[in-house]
């Protein structure tokens, strides 16, 4: 017995010590390491195999955009830029006509070619294969309204003319349709992903800046420079490690800690002490991230008419955006002045209409008796949200109690466990109350945060918003002849969604970052994401 | 020397009822040893300062949680943002917190949901878990295998997820709960997960309690198997129950504070210290501002001392053999 | 006894369908359309919705679901997830994870909540033992979300006496930390029982026999005492495995743990019915397995109790 009692005691030691080596070999290499230039980053285990056009959550998203290369790509400030793509050309703004550069080749040596995106679009937009981006191709001629054709059929307006060309062909006249190319759906396929999709996706063959070394599920992603790679976004360090965190607390405390060199969201806990933080850099600006309340037009009371109109003016006047941003996020919010972002080309802090984003309380409550004149409103006025989203009780919480106090009205959160369950209540247009809603662009335009939320019967209009006036005016921006033109149509018709607000905007979501200290050139895109391809150490 | 001439109608002499010795034993201990144990446990209960101590802080936790009102004016969910997270001063003793609540209403208010949660758990869970726990430790064989079993499929589905799982399944047929809805279903969910713990221990106790000897002693002499259940298994049985009890309370509070951490707990509607402590979680990063912390965790804290010193006096003098000497 | 053994084997095929229905019911009744969801706030094509739903059997009645779930289940094959991995290989990676942790936590509970419970048992109402009721029930009183956040800065960031996170490295001093923020709420169970038993047990009759047969006091403790008051706290313990692995959730989080508690947790949050029913499986089977060993052990502490 005694003797037993010791063998095993012994094992468990030399297991004990077996695993204090494994961690002293593994601690090197976890950051920090100034002589090898690799830069960790955090991120989430992707949802989805790897495939561009099934890929619509940042985790997969962050690998995605640093491996592969579309037609054009972006530039910091989200400025489009040709990449694959010699040329994209349009006499209407209907047809496009497409010029590959020459040369581009995929990590496992073949061509990019004409067939490489015309393919992948093909295969994205078939139900069949079941990709969640379908819905980006519907634009394009041959497509249903969301964006899937005929399982074995082709997308009848993509034609290629030859290995280097091919044509595009639109539903509606589109001016701004090349600046959507960067947008991972229409990231081109190898051959070789149609054979086996599923191994594809597990370990893509990519045409990007870096390629995907190993994709340890759950712990990390490591990507390595595609020496091959030519093209706007080049490699400047040695590669990228992702590493997977189900709690950014825990990402701040691994920066803290040198083991993590570049940090995009700072966590609330941290948000007070960061800049003051002296074991990393700290990163505050502007971000294109915004929060709005959706009140249905379904919402008795809140139609579209006088008295939904009196009512919404009231909600939004009654929030003291400036003291939530400051109170309870710590300023890591800045009140919203429009309905899309600062960071957008063409963006005006003047749209007309804009000072119902501002907090008065007297007006608010005069507002909101002019519409009990019109028709009584009695009971409680609920906001919904979903619990599993950090931080959304806080603020949903401050901004009801400013309606109680302000508006004097009874008002109250309701919380939803799940996303899931708050997305299908809305979806089925069933969920009676007011709720939260946000917008993360797909790409860098205005547009992209009216057209597809505002627009009648869009796809993520869930308030189903409906004013001809504004859909004439979405076309008119998207068939402008220049900038100049576009830009103002888009500022006329958030005048009218200024009137109307079948939305209130909040805030935009700050880029809050953090660097381990000795890492240099941190820079932030237009999608609040760090330039990673140029970070080093 | 009695007479022992058969009555009438009988062949040989049986004894009267009334005389027979035997018989008079067998009563006097099916029905005077629990009497005599509980009067024992409440002369041992008044003798013991740990005992008056919780007593009287339970009391005062009770009014609190039934007379809220008498301790403060401000209402618990009024907001002042602008005084976001200012500390204690003279009319607002513990501050404020982020949201702008006063802290010491919030407190006092809070009371009332954190309490019933835990107690009602609590009584829940011992319940249904002594009774089913003592059946199969005593009745072994297939009714121990039929209980054990089922208890195994609740135990076995871990709390959090079968807290999310039914707590949002719930919402299907229940979603418009108010504030006891919220409270009762939270009850609820830490119930349906929680009773085949104190099943377990309970069973245990039993099985031990069962092969002694004063549980054969009380058979010989004649006492039936249930009332040698209700009358001797069970309460000698009850000491790690009550002990398991009491310490589990705190842990329900505390559970709904995991909950509502987790965003699934009380509504937020409803002022209870789980939500309170869950939202105040972020001000330990910054070490500043800890007042919106440490008061509804401290409230927590002594409630919790109070029902396990409660416990601790209580089993001690159900004890028999743990006596002061 | 291995007669034994097998019945109780046997015993568990009726707690894993039942806990797998049961919760495959809830996940099914849980409101929220989990496809809907993996669309995010963007539009949805109705078409790629249908033929995902069909790929996962969610337009199936729910007895059918789970009927080709339990078929698959026996031929090994736990589906996918809705990333489009085996829910096996997914378990396969974050199970032993979890299971270090756990062991760890137990071991860490069990050997302290012990060492401190006999001590304060039989130092009844002395300095320790009121040292160690105030212990418990701050352990008790503070959350783990709390406690464990504190834990970490303490000793994780500003003295880095433990690494702070664990990550892709579970190795045995990573997990040191997390494995006894996990432990600590047991910890109070384990202190208050062993406390209890001994108290209990320091008068009972078969060691005033042992004192009166002349045994020195430290020995009567140690084998009369410890041994006989240990038969709840194993019960206890054996039960707090599962609870530990399942309970790790909240810190995993903390620790960026990569195992079974945010596997689960993820999947419900997504109403992955297949990963979490499968997560639910193996937790059952670990509970089965501890009960056993529990009442074996049971035979073996208290020599009355005998298996047939």
């Amino acid at each position: 017995m005694r003797l037993t009692r010791r063998t095993r005691l012994a094992g468990i030691a030399l297991v004990a010590a077996g695993s204090l080596t494994l961690a002293a070999c593994g601690g090197g290499d976890g950051g920090g390491d100034s002589a090898n230039n690799v830069i960790t980053s955090n991120s989430i285990e992707p949802q989805n195999p790897l495939v561009p056009s099934n890929t619509n959550e940042v985790g997969g998203g962050n690998i995605i955009d640093l491996i592969f290369a579309g037609l054009v790509s972006y530039t910091t400030d989200g400025e489009t830029e040709m990449e694959v793509a010699e040329s994209i050309e349009s006499e209407d703004n209907v047809t496009w006509t497409v010029k590959l550069k020459d040369g581009w080749t995929f990590s496992d040596g073949s061509p990019v070619t004409a067939n490489s995106f015309v393919d992948a679009w093909n295969y994205g937009a078939n139900p069949e294969n079941a990709q969640l981006g379908a819905y980006f191709y519907y634009p394009i001629e041959g497509t249903t309204a969301d964006g899937t054709i005929e399982s074995g059929d082709t997308i009848s307006g993509l034609n290629v003319v030859d290995d280097l060309t091919f044509t595009i062909k639109l539903k509606n006249a589109e001016a701004d349709f090349p600046g959507r190319l960067g947008y991972s759906a229409y990231f081109p396929l190898p051959e070789v992903a149609f054979e086996d999709m599923e191994a594809f996706g597990e370990k893509p063959i990519s045409n990007g800046p870096y390629t995907l070394e190993t994709w340890e599920h759950d712990v990390e992603a490591v990507l390595v420079p595609n020496e091959d790679y030519d093209g706007n976004r080049k490699a400047q360090n040695d590669g990228i490690t992702y590493k997977f965190y189900q709690d950014p607390d825990a990402a701040y405390t691994d920066v803290q800690s040198g083991n993590l060199d570049v940090l995009d969201q700072v966590p609330p806990s941290a948000l007070t002490t960061y800049e003051n933080d002296d074991s990393v850099q700290a990163f505050s600006e502007p971000g294109s991230v915004n929060s709005t309340i959706t009140i249905p037009s379904s919402l008795p009371h809140f139609g579209e008419d006088e008295e939904g109109k009196l009512r919404r003016q009231a909600l939004s006047m009654a929030i003291d955006r400036e003291e939530i941003t400051s109170k309870i996020f710590d300023d890591s919010r800045s009140p919203s002045t429009d309905f899309s972002s600062p960071l957008m080309p063409g963006y005006t802090e003047d749209v007309e209409g804009n000072e119902v984003l501002e907090f008065d309380a007297d007006k608010a409550k005069d507002l909101w008796a002019q519409a009990d004149a019109i028709s009584p409103f009695e009971g409680t006025f609920e906001l919904s949200y979903n619990a599993d989203g950090a931080g959304n009780k806080e603020w949903v919480e401050a901004v009801v109690n400013q309606w109680r106090t302000n508006l004097e009205i009874e008002a109250e959160p309701k919380a939803f466990p799940t996303f899931a369950e708050l997305r299908e209540l809305v979806t089925n247009r069933t969920i009676g109350t007011a709720f939260r809603t946000g917008w993360q662009p797909d790409y860098p335009s205005i547009y992209n945060y009216l057209g597809p939320v505002f627009g009648t019967g869009a796809g993520s209009n869930d308030g189903d918003y409906s004013n001809p006036e504004f859909d004439e005016l979405l076309v008119k921006a998207s068939s402008a002849q220049n900038d100049e033109e576009r830009y103002q149509a888009l500022a006329d018709a958030q005048a009218i969604l200024m009137e109307d607000l079948p939305a209130i905007p909040l805030w935009n979501t700050n880029i809050s970052a953090a660097a381990a200290e000795g890492v240099n050139n941190v820079e932030f895109n237009w999608q609040n994401k760090p330039e990673l391809q140029r970070v080093t150490k | 020397m009695p007479d022992m001439t058969p009555l009438p109608g009988q062949t040989i002499y049986v004894a009267p009822a009334a005389d027979t010795p035997l018989e008079e034993t067998g009563t006097v201990d099916t029905s005077a040893p629990p009497e005599g144990q509980w009067k024992e446990a409440w002369k041992q209960l008044r003798s013991n300062w740990i005992f008056w101590v919780s007593a009287v802080l339970l009391v005062f936790i009770f009014i609190v949680v039934l007379f809220p009102g008498l301790f403060t004016d401000i209402n618990p969910r009024q907001a002042q943002l602008s005084r976001s997270l200012e500390g204690p001063s003279a009319g607002h003793w513990f501050g404020f917190d982020r949201q702008g609540y006063d802290v010491f209403s919030r407190v006092i208010y809070g009371a009332r949901a954190s309490v019933t949660v835990g107690i009602l758990t609590m009584l829940f869970v011992t319940f249904v878990g002594l009774l089913t726990g003592a059946i199969a430790g005593f009745y072994g064989k297939w009714t121990d295998t039929i209980i054990s079993r089922i208890a195994d499929v609740f135990f076995a589905i871990p709390l959090i997820l079968g807290a999310i799982v039914l707590l949002s399944s719930l919402n299907n047929v229940w979603s418009n709960r108010g504030y006891w809805g919220g409270v009762l279903a939270v009850v609820l969910v830490l119930a349906v997960f929680g009773w085949p713990q104190m099943t377990r221990i309970a069973r245990g106790a039993v099985l031990e309690i069962k092969s002694l000897e004063f549980i054969d002693a009380a058979r010989a002499i004649g006492a039936t198997r249930r009332s040698n259940l209700w009358r001797h298994v069970i309460p000698n049985s009850l000491a790690p129950v009550i002990v398991t009890a009491t310490v589990s309370l705190g842990v329900y509070i505390v559970a709904e504070a995991t909950l509502s951490f987790l965003g699934i707990g009380l509504p937020p509607s409803v002022v209870s210290w789980g939500n309170d402590i869950a939202a105040a979680q972020s001000q330990v990063r910054s070490g500043s501002n800890l007042h919106v912390l440490f008061f509804p965790a401290g409230a927590l804290a002594i409630t919790v001392l109070s029902f396990m010193l409660l416990g601790d006096a209580v089993r001690d003098a159900l004890d028999p053999k743990a006596k002061k000497s | 006894m291995w007669w034994y053994v097998g019945k109780r084997l046997l015993q568990a095929i009726p707690v894993v369908l039942g806990a797998t229905l049961l919760i495959y019911a809830m996940v099914f009744l849980q409101p929220g359309d989990p496809i809907l969801a993996l669309f995010g706030e963007k539009p949805v094509s109705e078409s790629v919705k249908a033929q995902l739903e069909a790929q996962y059997n969610l337009d199936q009645p729910f007895i059918v679901q789970w009927l080709l779930f339990l078929g698959g289940a026996l031929t090994g094959d736990f589906g996918l997830s809705y990333s489009g991995q085996p829910v096996a290989d997914l378990i396969g990676r974050a199970f032993p994870v979890t299971l270090k942790l756990a062991l760890m936590a137990l071991v860490i509970e069990a050997v302290l909540g012990i060492i401190a419970g006999f001590y304060a048992g039989l130092r009844r109402g002395k300095l320790f033992d009121s040292t160690m009721l105030v212990v418990s029930l701050l352990v008790i009183a503070v959350p783990i979300f709390v406690l464990g956040f504190m834990l970490q800065l303490v000793f994780g960031v500003q003295l880095q006496w433990a690494p702070a996170t664990v990550g892709g490295d579970a190795s045995i001093t990573r997990l040191i930390l997390p494995a006894t923020v996990l432990g600590l709420v047991s910890f109070a169970y384990v202190l208050r029982l062993t406390r209890t038993s001994v108290v209990e047990n320091l008068t009972a009759d078969h060691v005033r026999t042992a004192r009166a047969k002349g045994l020195s006091e430290s020995e009567v403790n140690r084998r009369h005492v410890l041994r006989n008051s240990l038969i709840p706290v194993v019960t206890f313990l054996g039960a707090d495995l599962g609870t530990l692995m399942a309970g790790a959730i909240v810190t995993e989080g903390i620790f960026n743990i990569p195992g079974i508690g945010n596997l689960a947790y993820q999947a419900v949050l997504r109403g992955e019915g297949p990963t979490v029913v499968s997560v639910v499986t193996v937790m059952v089977l670990v509970y089965v397995v501890m009960s056993l060993l529990v009442d074996l052990l049971y035979a073996a502490l208290d020599p009355r109790i005998r298996y047939a």
